[in-house]
């Protein structure tokens, strides 16, 4: 088994890199030698950099997936809402619009998702016209978003597509949208270790009572070191755990799973997609999506079908995963709800209280 | 999973093609291009140039969606706007630019509000149109009537408004919804747009359109330097010389009909019998396939009417030339007479001084009328021409290549011209802008780039289809009626006009084409 994160203390780190730009560069990634991150996979998809986001190229399927993937997080967090049940933690930047929560994407690839999110942060400013609530706050809800990847080049390509987009340009600068070129390991590691000073509470599903004293959310104590939670309300991972080796002892996507897990706060969601290993898929994905040209819209070896993940699987791992951060104190009240139904695809275990609901993806966007 | 054959049928994505298009020169000025390229240029979400009935419908609906009103939007006319808001006219007078709508371009007018600021007293709904062949009095009426039980009121076919009208509501209603993030640049001309450049630390602007305004020759008191202005999405609703579409290098097929569209405001008498139910109105086209095109009388309030004949540019230029009395004449002849008769009446010498008590056309048709049998379903007699309303304009087919490029969209006329004969043209365009503004917000509310091709190919694959389809069922119909005499064409033509006439089914089905 490969060691767990184990989760020493609270720390309130996140909130530095956050307040600055770019602090990480690619000096981390790829380093850690028990990283999920499969170095065939990576290779292949550095060699896709050039045509990412070319929306001809071989990612248009994914292009053109994109907007689903906001309908669903709509969908998730008009099912279950996190600010309702715990009160958020505090973003980096004091936000004068109503979006609260916080993103985290785990293999941003090119940044296609990640930067579709970003532009749905509101833009600094315009704090004058304080008409209320829900009608002002976007469908996702993003208040800042991190994404990560293992591959440099990958981070470089959405970096300066970001640039190419003043209004994400601007996030990227001050801070609420962050690629960083690490991996999940490496970003828990430095999530959870990174500080000394550690205080008291384990995380619970009750929020931690923030230990600052003053009550009053005064614009200052956004800068004072206030302790909080430094996971993520919302952890996506969109047509990422297909990707993921499972070599015995090394890499397996349950542990994989599990990382991810680590990072959600309690009351927060896990939300992703994949590809379920069925006949069809089979067909579609390797037979025709990789058939040499005309036919063909990626390149041979974008997909391998064993490594397909089909829902029975992926809710006995999010079960499991879900007891073992418990187990390591991240995360109480991990009540493990069956809802599975047999269906390929799109995901949605809840840490807290873990409902997977499998939705199939009749996908049919306009190709 | 969806059908290969769409793949093939995909009109906006050849992926060669595209590649292809994508790296070219994008370019447009007209003055020599500014080279102030000190102060980066303000940049806005959505940039429309044209403030024509498309430009201000697409601003309306997206001030009036809830996702799209905090764009940043601009609207760039080198028309002075503030004359247009302030437009009025006794109402015994019409303008001669009027345009039917049809029932889905007035339910989305009424969807972004605009319908509520429109003179409504001087819009003229008509429930029925009959449509005959002037060669061998074949006839076709539309109305609602298989679809409406006996005690409801009928449909409108389409409703009949001055253009000015519309323009002045959608102002209006641009206005009602307040100025935050809105810049319109009246009296203003895009002296050159062309592509951003990257600013080392900041943004990469160097896919955006920039565009160099400046206020026109008229409204230049001060020489102030151009404006210069990004856009995220450059709307080219720029009319048919679009200066957009030839930023974007996007071409366009078509041809000229070497053909005029004479129109006119006229007043009408009574109908003789009054029709039933009471305030039903009718609109009239007749065929004439020996002149050139069809002349159509279209109802306006206060038993007035616009005329819009199409017809070759040697008999507008005759009729242009008339007398209002003889002029009139023709117009009744031209709903009456025989084709022989009135190819008789256009080559008539022009009296050389107007006299007021005969008109050598007046008596011609006259007598010819004694001799020609009348068939049912008349408009009534036309009886006077407002002073001045008589005016033409040449009649063309364009289509756009593209009706998208990265950052770039055509609506309305910048993307196709179509002719008349059906009142289309403007549906069309109010159809485009009703969809772009529905696909900006579908971006908005899933973080898309609204520039960005993958956004604006959602807008092309829907209207690029429906309006060929409109516009060429349009260029079939001219072509079909431009055929003289009583051979085939006129005999195949009739039969179907009456087969349609005769099959609800049919019928229906083309109504509901015509109606978008």
């Amino acid at each position: 088994m490969p060691p767990r994160p184990t989760l020493r203390s609270l720390s309130h780190t996140l909130k530095k890199p956050l307040s600055h730009t770019r602090p990480h560069s690619t000096s981390s990634s790829t380093s850690s030698n028990n990283s999920s991150v499969s170095a065939d996979e990576l290779t292949h998809f550095s060699s896709l950099a050039s045509s990412w986001w070319d929306p001809q190229g071989p990612s248009r399927a994914l292009h053109l997936m994109n907007p689903l993937r906001h309908d669903f997080i709509a969908g998730c967090l008009a099912e279950f809402d996190p600010i309702t049940t715990t009160p958020s933690t505090p973003t980096p930047s004091a936000s004068p619009h109503n979006n609260t929560l916080r993103y985290l994407d785990i293999g941003c690839g090119g940044g296609i998702f990640a930067e579709s999110l970003a532009r749905t942060i509101p833009g600094p400013g315009k704090s004058t016209r304080t008409t209320t609530a829900i009608t002002n706050r976007t469908r996702t809800r993003a208040a800042s978003i991190t994404a990560i990847d293992p591959s440099p080049t990958l981070i470089k390509i959405a970096r300066d597509h970001a640039r190419m987009d003043p209004a994400v340009n601007a996030h990227l600068e001050n801070g609420v949208f962050e690629y960083r070129n690490c991996s999940l390991e490496d970003l828990i590691a430095t999530t959870f270790t990174s500080s000394s000073a550690s205080s008291s509470s384990s995380f619970s599903s009750t929020p931690s009572p923030s230990p600052s004293p003053s009550p009053s959310p005064s614009p200052t104590s956004q800068t004072q070191s206030t302790p909080t939670d430094p996971r993520y309300d919302i952890v996506t991972l969109f047509e990422v755990i297909e990707h993921i080796d499972n070599i015995r002892g090394l890499s397996s996507p349950q542990t994989f799973l599990q990382n991810c897990l680590s990072m959600v706060r309690p009351g927060g969601w896990l939300i992703g997609s994949t590809i379920a290993r069925t006949f069809p898929s089979w067909l579609v994905n390797q037979v025709i999506a990789e058939a040499p040209w005309p036919i063909g819209v990626v390149p041979r070896g974008t997909h391998e079908w064993a490594k397909f993940v089909n829902p029975g699987e992926l809710e006995g791992w999010v079960h499991e995963g879900l007891v073992r951060v418990e187990e390591d104190g991240a995360v109480s009240r991990a009540n493990a709800e069956t809802g599975a139904e047999a269906g390929a695809g799109r995901w949605t275990p809840r840490a807290g209280g873990v409902r997977a609901s499998c939705i199939f993806p009749v996908w049919a966007g306009g190709w | 999973m969806r059908p290969l054959s769409r793949t093939a049928l995909r009109p906006y994505v050849c992926p060669s093609c595209q590649l292809g298009r994508l790296p070219v020169r994008r370019r447009f000025a007209s003055h020599s291009p500014s080279s102030s390229n000190s102060s980066p240029p303000e940049i806005y979400d959505v940039v429309c140039v044209g403030g024509g009935p498309a430009g201000l419908g697409l601003l309306a609906a997206l001030r009036a969606s809830p996702a799209t009103s905090k764009l940043k939007v601009a609207l760039v006319e080198t028309q002075d706007l503030a004359k247009a808001r302030s437009w009025s006219l006794d109402s015994q007078q019409f303008s001669n630019r009027v345009s039917s709508l049809t029932p889905s371009s007035v339910s989305f007018l009424k969807k972004i509000g605009a319908w509520d600021y429109l003179d409504t007293a001087r819009a003229q709904p008509y429930q029925e149109m009959q449509v005959w062949d002037g060669e061998t009095g074949s006839r076709i009426s539309f109305d609602w009537s298989m679809e409406t039980s006996p005690f409801e009121d009928l449909r409108p076919v389409a409703t009949m408004t001055e253009n000015t009208n519309l323009v002045r509501a959608l102002l209006s209603r641009i206005a009602a919804s307040g100025d935050d993030n809105l810049s319109i640049f009246s009296n203003t001309t895009v002296s050159s747009i062309t592509n951003g450049t990257e600013s080392p630390n900041g943004p990469d602007l160097s896919a955006w359109p920039v565009l160099s305004i400046s206020p026109t020759a008229a409204a230049a008191a001060s020489s102030q330097p151009p404006t210069r202005i990004a856009a995220r999405l450059l709307v080219g609703a720029d009319g048919i010389n679009s200066p957009v579409r030839r930023f974007a290098d996007i071409s366009t097929d078509g041809w000229d009909y070497n053909r005029h569209g004479i129109v006119a405001t006229l007043s009408l008498a009574d109908l003789d019998p009054v029709p039933f139910p009471l305030g039903t109105r009718t609109a009239y086209q007749r065929f004439l396939p020996s002149l050139g095109g069809p002349i159509a009388l279209l109802p306006l309030p206060n038993n007035h009417a616009t005329l819009v004949w199409s017809t070759t540019v040697e008999n507008a230029a005759y009729l242009k030339s008339l007398s209002p009395k003889a002029f009139l004449a023709m117009v009744n002849a031209a709903f009456r007479l025989s084709m022989t008769d009135l190819q008789y009446m256009l080559r008539m010498d022009r009296p050389a001084t107007v006299s007021d008590a005969e008109d050598p056309h007046e008596n011609e048709l006259a007598w010819r009328l004694e001799h020609t049998p009348q068939p049912p379903h008349l408009p009534p007699t036309v009886t006077g021409v407002q002073e001045g309303s008589v005016a033409s304009f040449p009649l063309r087919f364009r289509h756009a290549t593209s009706y998208v490029s990265p950052r770039v969209a055509l609506v309305g006329d910048a993307a196709h011209v179509i002719h008349p004969l059906a009142g289309q043209g403007l549906n069309l365009g109010m159809g485009d802008v009703a969809s772009l503004a529905e696909t900006i917000s579908y971006a908005v509310n899933h973080g898309m780039d609204v520039g960005d091709l993958l956004t604006l190919e959602r807008y092309a694959g829907d209207r690029y289809a429906t309006n060929a389809k409109i516009g060429g069922a349009c260029d079939v119909l001219h072509k079909l009626y431009n055929v003289p005499g009583n051979g085939p064409v006129a005999w195949a033509r009739s039969l179907g006009l009456e087969v349609i006439d005769r099959v609800p089914f049919v019928k229906g089905l083309l109504m509901k084409n015509a109606e978008g």
